[in-house]
């Protein structure tokens, strides 16, 4: 349970768990390419542990290949996991049938990344929104069922009389609230969004945060909430997760994390991050990057961070870190209490790339 | 001298329903050499139709019409010969997928010397060499090697290296940006970034970085065009945008985006309504629709492009204060 502990303002207030993730791992099995046709293991999850509270918002941040959609996907047993445990509202998710984990489906819902893509062309926008509430609440009578996908499409901002529609006749913003009115219908408890404003235009993108915001509040929902783009996780998140190589290198509340980041990978990631204020964005732009994201078929030993990790010694290489309480939060790091009371100096910023991984082999 | 002038533009695609797309309308602006001119909108502002229109790039059923000027020649009406030679020799084009401009069938190393071999009239091992040392510029390692590599064997943040490499191989006086690290991780794009800017003063080449990105454009540009339904909204040297911005767009796209250094709490600004349809703009502004300062004349005329203070323009009859959407977080 020390995944719970939580220090600062929201300490207090935190409700138990309603997901529980522990030691969670996806592998994919890749066959081989070449003459030699060995087959290759991925790893995108790799012992995964981490909680949400009812009613929180759960940040998911990291990488493309750093196994977050990998990890979404997990969450809602929509992809086979390898290992570990999964627990929502107290029941072991992994252990029930495809006939039992039905009824919880409702309660478990998704978002994804190009709504467009998640909407399927031959329906309309009606059957779409509705179909979910076909499925897993068929005892509703037909009226009953159209009358809440007026009333969903109402609360996206969509118009009723666009409910004959098709999705391609929407625009990128519209077609996210269709996801987001599909995936509530059935009225579920925790919603996992998978970068959901990633592909949208700027403009589109607060307007679909708001919503998204008024919406978990509105009906007290759980929020798992994956990104790359740092700025709408410290918007909306309580909690960031940060995910390297498919593994957790880091879980702090949202004001202790952009404090101040414990792992280095969180270092430099949040320094990437481009600001939007010519002044700031000026200052930190000697902010040190190195390297590529190393294959995830062959992660380094030890850290999987420790190629491109400024700090690294020798032990990072020989031992992984595991994810241990410290300063409020959690950290896979070595090295995280020196760090944290500055007792190394900051290495000056890599002048090449020596570091830039092979590309995947 | 700038390097590019571009007087009128206007880009027209026709429809397959007989309609026409107006991608771009009535576009004015020079780029100095050696800058970083960043030109930034949303989707449907003609930020990159722009560009495709200088390059002489547009689809088969678009037009360019108006003046562009390369080093003083115009571009608009040069025959296709002309152009290949100019295009590959004197302006370059990054665009947001590598994978679009490189050929999969082919190696890395025989695709850069081509281009060394067509426009410098270099042997193939004279080619080689300076690939080989272009590549190590973009901070490639193990750059023989890569040589005979394939696109597909390269990572994203790496293959735009190698576009970046290939497009710098001729020394342009140009090159032209369009998203090229939207489809980056931001360690990737900051290393980029970086490449880019380096080159820049390396060879003092004038660089047009297209995006939706404001913090990419905080990052790197110089001066910044605010595009929007095809036409300039605002433009200034990139500290004044930030700071003293004048256009309702602007100030809806600089309010609206949270921001990775500082915690927003409760509801983000928001501009309301979706972005244009081009095959049906307005008369007027074609902001006006979601402009919460719109005026009646809006609607019906499109104001002119006005300057509003030193090298700062903005098209917009409001002329009153801003600040309706909060100010600065």
């Amino acid at each position: 349970m020390n995944a719970l502990r939580e220090m600062g303002e929201d300490s207090a207030l935190r409700a138990p768990a309603l997901l529980e993730v522990d030691d969670l791992s996806v592998h994919f099995h890749v066959p081989g390419s070449g003459w030699k046709q060995r087959k290759r293991v991925l790893r995108a999850v790799d012992g995964v542990s981490f909680s949400v509270a009812e009613r929180e918002t759960l940040g998911i941040v990291g990488e493309s290949g750093c196994g977050k959609s990998t990890l979404a996907r997990a969450l809602l047993r929509l992809v086979p996991t390898s290992g570990g445990h999964l627990h929502y509202a107290g029941r072991d998710l992994l252990a029930l049938d495809a006939k039992s984990l039905r009824p919880l489906r409702r309660e478990l819902q998704i978002i994804f990344q190009d709504p467009l893509a998640a909407l399927d062309p031959r329906m309309t926008v009606g059957q779409i929104i509705g179909e979910p509430l076909r499925a897993l609440r068929p005892e509703l009578p037909r009226a009953e069922r159209h009358a809440r996908v007026l009333a969903m499409m109402q609360r996206v901002g969509l118009l009723p009389n666009q409910v004959n529609r098709y999705a391609h006749e929407f625009s990128g913003g519209q077609a996210q609230r269709i996801g987001i009115a599909r995936a509530l219908a059935v009225e579920p408890r925790l919603l996992v969004c998978d970068e959901p404003v990633s592909s949208l235009d700027v403009s589109i993108k607060s307007q679909v945060i708001n919503l998204l915001q008024d919406l978990k509040t509105e009906r007290a929902l759980t929020l798992v909430f994956i990104a790359h783009d740092l700025a709408s996780v410290r918007h909306i998140a309580q909690r960031v997760l940060v995910l390297y190589l498919g593994r957790v290198v880091e879980i702090a509340s949202r004001d202790a994390i952009f404090a101040q980041p414990m792992h280095p990978y969180t270092r430099m990631l949040f320094a990437a991050a481009p600001i939007p204020d010519p002044d700031a964005a000026r200052r930190v732009r000697a902010a040190p990057v190195r390297g590529e994201i190393p294959s995830p078929f062959d992660p380094p030993s030890g850290c999987a961070f420790r190629t491109r990790c400024s700090f690294a010694i020798e032990r990072c290489s020989a031992e992984r870190p595991r994810l241990r309480d410290l300063s409020g939060g959690q950290v896979a790091c070595h090295r995280a209490e020196e760090l944290l009371t500055q007792t190394i100096p900051l290495p000056a910023p890599d002048a090449g790339d020596a570091h830039a991984a092979a590309s995947w082999s | 001298m700038p390097v590019l002038e571009v007087r009128n533009l206007s880009v027209r695609f026709a429809t397959v329903s007989g309609g026409t797309v107006r991608a771009v309308n009535d576009i004015s602006l020079e780029v100095e050499r050696g800058e970083v001119l960043g030109i930034v909108g949303e989707s449907g502002s003609g930020k990159s139709q722009t560009w495709l229109g200088v390059m002489g790039l547009l689809a088969r059923n678009g037009r360019a019409e108006g003046s562009a000027r390369f080093d003083g020649r115009e571009l608009l009406g040069l025959s296709h010969g002309a152009l290949n030679e100019l295009r590959g020799a004197r302006m370059g084009m990054i665009f947001q997928d590598p994978m679009t401009a490189l050929n999969p069938f082919l190696s890395v190393g025989r695709q850069m010397t081509e281009v060394l071999q067509r426009h410098r009239g270099m042997d193939r091992r004279a080619a080689e060499r300076e690939c080989i040392a272009a590549l190590e510029m973009v901070h490639i390692t193990d750059a023989p090697r890569r040589l005979a590599m394939h696109p597909h064997e390269f990572s994203g943040g790496m293959r735009q290296r190698v576009m970046i490499a290939m497009t710098m191989l001729t020394r342009p006086d140009l090159l032209i940006c369009d998203e090229p690290t939207t489809f980056l991780d931001v360690t990737v794009q900051r290393q980029i970034l970086a490449l880019l800017d380096e080159l820049r003063q390396r060879f003092n080449t004038a660089i047009v970085f297209i995006t939706h990105d404001l913090g990419v454009i905080a990052e790197i540009a110089d001066r910044v065009i605010v595009m929007y339904g095809g036409r300039v909204m605002e433009q200034a040297d990139v500290h004044t945008l930030f700071a003293s911005y004048r256009h309702p767009y602007t100030e809806g796209l600089l309010r609206s985006v949270p921001r990775p250094d500082v915690t927003s709490h409760g509801v983000l600004a928001t501009i309301a309504g979706n972005p244009p349809d081009l095959a049906h703009l307005p008369a007027g502004c074609p902001f006006a629709p979601r402009c919460v300062y719109c005026e009646p004349r809006c609607a019906t005329q499109m104001p002119e492009l006005l300057d509003v203070g030193p090298a700062h323009w903005r098209a917009c009859h409001h002329v009153g204060a801003l600040g309706k959407l909060g100010t600065a977080a």
